[in-house]
């Protein structure tokens, strides 16, 4: 998972190509994922679980599919 | 309290203090325990993707997620200390497990401009660029140091 400047510049890089969010995106999902994993109850998600923090980004389709 | 959440823990607020990630040795030190168990522990939050294992070595972890224990691309700077976080996602994940403030400096890989993300009050405040994600998600674990 990479910061790019654009597109574009993924495009120019000839990295293959995947899947894109914006930065606020990445901050949601990186504050869901990571704000209580100092708790001692903290338990990995579920992929059903990951896929529904997925989704509640905006984050849909096959590329973000764990399951099935 | 069982012995993998005091051991995932304790990596944890020792990262958090001095800025590296232990090693099963000192580990074993602050918790009073056999090397090697804490070892046996470090193996076993690997295989439940918990962190990453260095491979061959089981005193060593590759990622102490969302911590690298070696330098890379993304400095963190949140609480007062600064931090390497193994993509942009964990770097993000330091800025948020240490309270939501905080700044991630990186560089584009394709130009090598410096780019930075701040966020303040548990706020993305100031953004630029975009993250793409080369690796589909079903296959991340499959080699997740590359992804």
């Amino acid at each position: 998972m990479l910061l790019f400047r654009s597109e574009e510049h993924v495009d120019r890089s000839g990295k293959p190509k995947g899947a894109f969010m914006t930065p606020a995106q990445m901050w949601r999902l990186a504050d869901t994922w990571y704000h209580d994993r100092d708790d001692p109850a903290w338990r990995r998600r579920s992929a059903d679980e990951a896929e529904d923090v997925f989704a509640e980004i905006g984050l849909k389709g096959d590329f973000w599919r764990l399951t099935g | 309290m069982n012995i993998l959440v005091r051991v995932r823990l304790a990596v944890l607020e020792q990262t958090i203090a001095s800025g590296q990630v232990p090693t099963a040795g000192e580990i074993a030190a602050e918790l009073d325990l056999p090397l090697e168990m804490v070892q046996e522990a470090y193996g076993k939050l690997g295989e439940s993707h918990v962190f990453v294992c260095e491979p061959g070595d089981p005193s060593r972890l590759r990622m102490a997620n969302p911590f690298s224990p070696v330098p890379t691309a993304f400095r963190v700077s949140a609480r007062g200390g600064s931090y390497y976080g193994n993509c942009v996602w964990d770097s993000l994940g330091i800025v948020s497990l240490l309270g939501g403030e905080g700044t991630v400096e990186t560089a584009c890989p394709d130009c090598g401009e410096a780019l930075s993300l701040r966020v303040s009050h548990g706020e993305l405040s100031d953004a630029e660029g975009v993250v793409h994600f080369s690796v589909p998600a079903r296959h991340w674990w499959d080699d997740i140091v590359f992804t």
